[in-house]
């Protein structure tokens, strides 16, 4: 591993390795990143660059007051910023969290206030919401605007001034491999949102699959379309390929076909690691967009976030003359864990096989280790470099995770005869929806803030786009009659204080939501009222 | 009131930030929040803020709010 070659002064710092280290193999004067603004601006920054502007947040940082353990997040749609600032909160080895850039005020007050989070890095456009909820986060001293001006008596501060003034050189501390590193929330069906944990040792993970399974060479032009809020953004589209001394573009536009594959063509790009939903708005694209567009360079196609069906391979395979590979992980987890990859015979629909050193295991609730063909929970032996550390002030949660050795994914899948795994399903009532994990919960929770709603379920239901839409049950107040107005109140309130992915693609008006005697919602029944399929026993229900 | 005027109260309410000033050149990049799925709720705002309905096809054919504007007042 490359920071084993350097191990007295590395110290396994997973922004070191990002930069630094970078600039000592070699690599100072290479482009790392090519930003690519929505209006199509580009600019180049070098590893010294990334080095440089990184070293000034960490500098910043330490002027500021915030020391090793504190939690900094960032909360910015793609910038520039956002990866100084990811790069320089590691190399001060305070713990970063990165947040969804639509994440609405409740989304926000759950995890800033879990977290206990010291700051945030923000733009004014996402201040607001901030302020809104800032009277009940007293820990949340630091706001760092990169697009404003500093107020520090509101503890309000402008990046550019606080950067400018930092120095452009840092010492990284010695960081051994349980340093905590990177904080990201993910939803189960029950509770909030639990904040997943990781250390500086993933590097080795996040660095070892970036390689064998993107199959990332030095001179590779890379583009992920992941958002950093999420664990792909910042496993494969910061640690991963920047730890190898890779090239990446980031672009700050929204999605758009003709924009993305011009986008592929123009930038050379070689390596491409998307999302399903994207890749089926794709395929809704005219087809005179791919077959126009030399792609010639485009070596791989990765894809992440929900099964990958096999219509759009089908259709990568006839519009693009290429493979799509598909690829398995969580928060948790950090890394990639199963996979196709380029060598491999790919079955459409298929997960692939694990990841080099990755030992799943479908394992029946009783604990039995299955055979090939059966189907059951989705477990990894435990041990790999980017296990998650811990759910943030929820250790329970955490050890419920983990049994006789291995980790329970949440996931249902079978293996074949090849060693092939198969994805089947949740096991819990998490939806997945555009690749984002939502509960619903915390849909169901948002839901009943508004004044017309009595009670609610919340399920995820099949959809050719999003693989997994939101559909909501809704029992409203007697006398409140459902309007076409009423149901966008649902829809804003939820989109705005939840996020856009949880905003409901359904609601459905109902007489009463079915739950078991003691309270708990039954979306089993719900689900089955949805599909039409045999709501099965019900001898638990209270309605 | 124009259409301009009435679509940015629309604007305000679906991205939940009174200070937002469209123009007929503002695209999707141009404001905090505005992806794909809370798209659908812009579109559903606007259909029932003008008493119209957009085809499916149509609303793939924006590409700032001055296109929106001309096709919500071809439907009024």
């Amino acid at each position: 591993m490359l920071e084993m070659q350097n191990e007295d002064k590395v110290y396994g710092n997973i922004a070191y390795a990002c930069t630094t280290l970078q600039c000592e193999r070699g690599l100072g004067n290479k482009t790392a990143m090519r930003w690519i603004d929505a209006h199509g601006g580009k600019t180049d920054f070098t590893f010294n660059d990334l080095d440089r502007e990184s070293n000034r947040f960490a500098n910043a940082l330490d002027s500021l007051g915030v020391t090793k353990g504190d939690i900094f997040f960032t909360f910015l749609p793609k910038t520039p910023e956002q990866f100084f600032a990811f790069l320089g909160i590691l190399k001060a080895q305070v713990i970063c969290g990165t947040l969804f850039s639509n994440f609405g005020e409740e989304a926000l007050l759950d995890r800033l206030g879990d977290s206990g989070a010291a700051g945030i890095v923000t733009r004014k456009g996402l201040f607001k919401k901030i302020m809104r909820i800032r009277g009940k986060l007293p820990k949340l001293k630091y706001i760092i605007l990169i697009d404003g001006d500093g107020e520090p008596e509101r503890g309000v501060f402008g990046y550019k001034d606080l950067t400018a003034a930092a120095r452009d050189e840092y010492e990284v501390q010695p960081t051994t491999a349980d340093t905590p590193s990177v904080l990201q929330y993910t939803s189960g069906s029950t509770g909030k949102p639990k904040g997943v944990l990781h250390c500086h040792g993933s590097l080795q993970g996040q660095m070892g699959t970036a390689r064998d399974v993107l199959g990332l060479r030095h001179d590779d032009i890379y583009w992920c379309t992941a958002d950093q809020g999420w664990i792909t953004g910042t496993s494969y589209g910061i640690i991963g390929p920047w730890s190898l001394g890779i090239t990446q573009i980031h672009y700050g536009g929204g999605f758009d076909a003709q924009a993305w594959v011009d986008l592929l063509a123009r930038e050379h790009v070689t390596v491409w690691y998307s999302a399903p939903t994207a890749l089926r708005m794709l395929m809704r694209s005219d087809e005179t967009i791919f077959t126009s567009a030399d792609l010639s360079e485009l070596r791989s196609i990765h894809s992440v976030g929900e099964p990958l069906n096999p219509e759009v391979i089908a259709w990568s395979r006839r519009v693009m003359n290429r493979d799509i590979y598909d690829t398995w992980f969580q928060t948790e987890t950090g890394a990639i864990m199963i996979c196709n990859r380029p060598g491999m015979e790919i079955f459409p629909g298929s997960m692939g096989k694990p990841a080099t050193g990755i030992e799943p295991a479908i394992v029946a609730d009783d604990g039995t280790i299955l055979k090939d063909g059966e189907q059951g929970n989705l477990c990894i032996k435990i041990g790999w470099p980017s296990m998650f550390s811990t759910y943030l002030n929820n250790e329970s949660a955490y050890a419920s995770k983990f049994k006789n050795g291995y980790y329970y994914t949440g996931d249902t899948a079978r293996r074949d005869a090849n060693g092939y795994y198969w994805f089947m399903g949740r096991s819990d009532d998490v939806i997945n929806t555009a690749g984002h994990l939502i509960s619903p919960f915390e849909i169901e929770s948002a839901l009943l803030e508004i004044d017309e709603i009595a009670e609610s379920g919340v399920i995820g239901a099949p959809d050719e786009l999003l693989y997994e839409k939101v559909v909501a049950f809704v029992h409203l107040h007697e006398g409140v009659v459902p309007t076409k107005d009423l149901e966008l109140k649902i829809r804003l309130h939820v989109s705005n204080k939840a996020s856009s992915i949880a905003t409901p693609q359904e609601i459905i008006f109902c007489d009463g939501i079915p739950k078991n005697k003691s309270g708990k919602i039954m979306r089993r029944v719900l689900r089955a009222r949805y599909s039409g399929a045999d709501i099965g026993d019900t001898s638990t229900l209270e309605i | 009131m124009s259409t301009m005027e009435t679509l940015n109260q629309v604007f305000c309410v679906v991205f939940d930030d009174d200070d937002i000033q469209i123009t007929p050149e503002t695209t999707a990049n141009d404001i905090d929040g505005w992806d794909s799925l809370s798209h659908i709720n812009l579109i559903v705002a606007v259909e029932g803020k003008f008493g119209i309905r957009f085809q499916h096809g149509e609303i793939l054919t924006f590409r700032n709010v001055g296109d929106l504007i001309r096709s919500i007042e071809a439907k009024l």
